[in-house]
């Protein structure tokens, strides 16, 4: 029997799963159907109401959500090193699971970014990824692995697929006949001429080569999201390769249950033999041993080293309340009994070694959730929250919802798939043949048999958790209608050459003072018995309104050199009247500075107003010296002024601005007599301020450093142009295929 | 109503007394400090009248108050050149009083139980003692949530503060797992009685639901020389604020220098280790005015568990 022969033989053997589908398949996709409208529904509850129906809260924000993302994209390792490395090494007995592999990779890379989409809050935003994309991001690492990690998947998956597809336009199936053309048109007019098949083979090596490094680099970029941060249990440095190797192992783990499950729904005891769950339950375990052992060795350090955070996650792992059951079954048992079943010849048989896969599959699950959620639970700083979903994570229906719906999406791909392409390669290829030989008395006694349908149905677990909530409604507060007393305070401010008044009006309810604003306040000069205007205006928030004082009302010589003011509140609404007042007498101050010898001084001189008008020097009046600053005054020193003048060392240590300019003001502070005056003066005498550098935040930097971006180019484009060579070498295959 | 309305109307009130007022410039010598320019404040001889923060009028020359206008919106990004903000927690003032927690909700309009500052109970170790500490964000130098953010929605200002764009933000929630201080929080749903604001990553409001949020320091109201709100509801004078350049820290009432402050009463950073360089300083706990146990008063009876330190390395705390 040729090589032609045996493919067709093979498509033969498999073609009833490609032409009918049985009532239990059928009921398994209405099953199917069913868990991934519910997710639909969890999806808009979580979009229309926002996160809150999720069990994620701000100390634990991140959830079941990521944990599928890292399980996910932890099985899509099945495909890439699995088929990668055993394509390489030309493994004979590889054939028969490549496809589910590569199959396993695709899915489960389509359906783990989901996860992430769901853990985004803005989903609207997510164009603000390619419009503000910061590469320093491990963020912005995992969109472009992963979307270049998938497009190399499908891509691989296609070129094995090639034969196959050549193989069904020759044979074409019988019901659903819309597939033929697809299939013709996939063959890319693929004849198995020794020229395309040259090609063919030499661009499926080209990019097993290049999907390793990158199924590689794809887990590492995930698991630095979390290396990258200051969180213990999380910022270590083994975690790319730690998740490197727990990915492949869940991966090995999840192919052999796949395998499991398709010999015995489509009786491919044939072509899936003992031999493929020997050699993969071996290097599952031998794959469970490393993830023991940088389980072993992450543990250890942390707590041989016991810094006290670390010591806290770990606590909580090793707490019988918190995750010590957890922990034994995802580290001891997930380990433990695979090693046993597949070492010990007298366990090993294909069901327990795709139990024991099972067991593995879901201690990394567990595994996933050990990593984020004890460590979000133990922030550097106390949680004083009573909130019991603050302190301690449960995922709500919302995320089991979500969860359940990704593995039904993940078996339904994965059957839909199985109907469309054989689950199994049909085209041998050359360097497969001993193996051939070595299943070929099996495969011989299968197909006296003929196929029948599977007899198993298959059982689906349920469980949805539903929880009520309770939405909390406040009452209105009550208003009363009786009037407020206001309180309007009155101030007198002389800065520089400006005079002005200030009003604070201030409502007066229950003992607590309430600034009043947008409130009209008007301003008097009183003057013997007289009243004069000088304005009004309307408060401010903070109840306050300030008014010049015009130069000609000063210039009266006021009541023997004193003056009134006086400030009044009509009252509006409920708010009831009020007035102020201020009596003043006007006092000029000058600022100078002078320079003796070494010394920098500030000279102050003031004036008041005699009986006759005239200005003669004040005589022991206190005053402050202040620099004034952004949010305050900064108090350099106090004197008192004798003979109308005062002087003080200039502050030359306090910094100026660039140039050392500094301003310095003297101050007279609630005088009875004088009200509050104050006058300035600016000289560069002050501490110049370094000139502004231009700050270099290496990442937190809109640009990310050169290196970063460098490293990235070069590295996309190797994969890039890998790509498009084997694109350009399917092109050509079909280009050969014209003559 | 919104921050930036009160000060709409604060300018209209000026606007009607025909008075020239340059909105938002800054005052005294901060405004000095403020002009970076080689040629320093150039007098241009023209007076304008401006309006202080405690509300005094004041003249100054239209060169002084023109040369720190109001950043434009490309400047939300950069800050206020030539600045460096500060802040120093003195923790022996501190009685939990809350002011800070509740004035700092009222003005971000935050969802019941979201902090943007939070009052924690710390005890270092068993037999040492405990202690208030309130911790707004650190806005650290080299922030770990600024660089984890895949669209630049958290930013790192030259003027020292880290904010939010949370009209950018995609709600990945990286930066919350970056921050090693707890200091983010999340709209987990639409936030209820928001105002109807134009937002600014300088006001932080109004909040939106999916994104982030945390302190932002309330820089929209130091070009007019107004403190955090935090500083200046603090009954006890904790907070200090101020520009590290200028070298002046104050709770509002009491101006420090910054450098002396720092050195007289050796000031720490929080987990200085961790390299995240924070723009917060502490002054340690030493003699301090309250005694712990006056900081439950503020706190109801059915809230007190919650200070039960759950630590597993620590005694528990008897309250």
């Amino acid at each position: 029997m040729n090589e032609e022969e045996k493919s067709i033989q093979n498509l033969t053997a498999y073609k009833p799963h490609l032409e009918t589908i049985s009532k239990k398949g059928i009921a398994l996709i209405g099953v199917l159907l069913l868990f991934i409208l519910f997710g639909v529904v969890c999806l808009y509850t979580q979009v229309a109401k926002g996160h809150v129906v999720t069990g994620m809260r701000d100390n634990v924000v991140w959830g079941l959500y990521i944990v599928n993302f890292i399980f996910f994209i932890g099985i899509s390792y099945a495909g890439a090193l699995i088929s990668g490395i055993l394509h390489l090494l030309r493994v004979p007995w590889r054939t028969p699971i490549i496809r589910m592999a590569e199959m396993i990779t695709v899915i489960s890379t389509m359906i783990g970014p989901s996860y992430i989409l769901l853990c985004i809050g803005r989903l609207d935003r997510l164009p603000n990824i390619a419009l503000f994309g910061r590469i320093q991001s491990p963020i912005i690492w995992d969109v472009i692995a992963i979307t270049t990690y998938l497009s190399g998947s499908i891509i691989f998956l296609y070129l094995a697929m090639i034969r196959d597809m050549a193989l069904l336009r020759d044979n074409p199936v019988k019901t659903a006949k819309w597939r033929n053309p697809i299939y013709k048109f996939l063959s890319v007019r693929y004849n198995d001429t020794t020229k395309q098949k040259e090609l063919l083979n030499v661009s499926t090596d080209l990019l097993s080569i290049v999907i390793i490094p990158l199924a590689i680099l794809v887990h590492s970029v995930l698991a630095w999201i979390f290396g990258m941060t200051l969180r213990p249990g999380w910022h270590s440095t083994i975690f790319a390769p730690y998740f490197v190797v727990a990915a492949v192992y869940s991966g090995t783990g999840v192919l052999i249950m796949v395998m499991w499950i398709f010999r015995k729904v489509y009786h491919l005891e044939a072509q899936i033999t003992k031999i493929h769950f020997n050699y993969l339950g071996i290097i599952m375990i031998i794959l469970g041993a490393l993830y023991g052992y940088f389980t072993f060795s992450e543990y250890l350090t942390s707590w041989y080293g016991s810094i006290k955070w670390d010591m806290e996650v770990l606590f909580r792992l090793f707490s019988p309340g918190e995750y010590l059951i957890e922990f034994i079954f995802a580290v001891f048992i997930g380990v433990l009994v695979p090693i046993i079943i597949v070492t010990v010849p007298k366990f090993r048989n294909i069901n327990s070694i795709a139990f024991a896969a099972t067991i593995a599959v879901f201690a990394l699950w567990v595994k996933r959730y050990l990593i984020i959620i004890p460590t979000l639970e133990s922030p550097l700083l106390p949680i004083h929250d009573l909130r019991p979903e603050y302190v301690h994570y449960s995922a709500t229906w919302v995320e089991w919802g979500l969860t359940f719906a990704g593995i039904a999406m993940f078996i339904l791909l994965f059957y839909l798939f199985s109907k469309f392409v054989p689950i199994i390669p049909v085209v041998r290829t050359g360097e497969e043949k001993d193996y051939s030989r070595l299943r070929k008395v099996v495969f011989e006694k299968q197909m006296k048999k003929a196929i029948k349908e599977n007899k198993k149905g298959d059982t689906i677990t349920t469980g949805i958790v539903i929880l009520l909530m309770l939405v909390a409604s406040s009452g209105a507060m009550a208003q009363d209608d009786t009037q407020v007393q206001t309180v309007l305070k009155l101030e007198y401010f002389h800065v520089d050459s400006l005079q002005s008044l200030t009003g604070t009006l201030l409502s007066r309810q229950e003992g607590r003072y309430q600034p009043l604003e947008g409130m009209e306040i008007n301003f008097k000069l009183m003057q013997g018995g007289t009243e004069k205007s000088i304005g009004s205006a309307l408060t401010n928030e903070k109840g306050k309104v300030a008014m010049a004082i015009p130069e000609e009302v000063l210039a009266t010589g006021g009541d023997k050199g004193l003056y009134t003011f006086s400030a009044s509140f009509m009252g509006k609404d409920k708010y009831g009247k009020s007035s102020g007042a201020t009596t003043m007498k006007p006092l000029k101050m000058e600022m100078s500075f002078f320079q003796k010898e070494q010394e920098k001084m500030a000279d102050l001189k003031a004036f008041e107003q005699d009986k006759d008008g005239k200005w003669v020097p004040v005589e022991g009046l206190e005053v402050q010296f202040y620099v004034p600053r952004t949010f305050s005054l900064l108090k350099v020193g106090k004197g008192k002024i004798s003979g109308g003048a005062a002087s003080l060392e200039f502050p030359t240590h306090i910094p100026g601005n660039a140039l050392g300019y500094l301003t310095l003001m003297a101050k007279v502070e609630d005088n009875e007599v004088y009200g509050n005056v104050e006058v300035s003066g600016t000289i560069n005498w002050g501490k110049p301020l370094p000139p502004v550098k231009v700050i270099k935040r290496g990442l937190g930097d809109t640009d990310a450093p050169l290196w970063m971006v460098y490293t990235l180019i070069v590295l996309l484009s190797l994969v890039w142009f890998h790509y498009m060579y084997v694109i350009y070498t399917v092109f050509r295959i079909r280009h050969l295929g014209k003559q | 109503m919104a921050k930036k309305n009160k000060k709409d109307s604060t300018r209209r009130n000026f606007l009607k007394q025909g008075f020239t007022i340059a909105a938002g410039s800054l005052l005294g010598g901060g405004l000095i400090a403020a002009c970076t320019k080689e040629q320093g404040p150039v007098a241009t001889g023209e007076k304008v009248k401006v309006l202080t923060a405690d509300g005094k009028l004041m003249e100054v020359d239209r060169g002084h108050a023109m040369c720190c206008n109001v950043p434009s919106s490309a400047d939300v990004r950069k800050g206020i050149p030539g600045r460096h903000f500060v802040m120093v927690v003195d923790l022996t003032r501190c009685r939990n009083a809350r002011a800070c927690v509740k004035a700092c909700s009222k003005m971000h309009f935050l969802a019941p139980g979201q902090e943007w500052i939070k009052v924690f109970l710390m005890q270092d170790s068993e037999d040492t003692t405990p202690y208030w500490m309130p911790k707004p964000c650190f806005h650290c130098d080299t922030p770990a949530c600024v660089n984890v953010c895949p669209v630049g929605a958290s930013f790192k200002r030259d003027d020292g503060l880290v904010l939010v764009d949370n009209e950018r933000c995609i709600g990945c929630k990286f930066c919350m797992a970056a921050c090693p201080y707890s200091s983010r929080v999340f709209n987990w749903k639409a936030p209820d009685n928001q105002v109807d604001a134009k937002y600014s990553p300088m006001t932080g409001v109004p909040q939106k639901v999916g994104t982030v949020g945390k302190c932002d320091f309330c820089p929209d109201s130091f070009l007019t020389g107004i403190l955090p709100d935090c500083v200046t509801a603090c009954p006890n004078g904790v907070y200090f604020f101020g520009d590290k350049n200028e070298d002046v820290v104050t709770n509002g009432v009491e101006s420090f220098r910054f450098s002396d402050l720092v050195k007289d009463k050796a000031a720490y950073r929080y987990m200085e280790e961790l390299g995240t360089q924070p723009n917060v300083y502490y002054l340690p706990p030493v003699d301090r005015r309250f005694p712990v146990e006056e900081g439950f008063e503020s706190v109801p009876d059915s809230s007190k568990a919650a200070y039960q330190v759950k630590r597993a390395h620590l005694k528990k705390y008897k309250i």
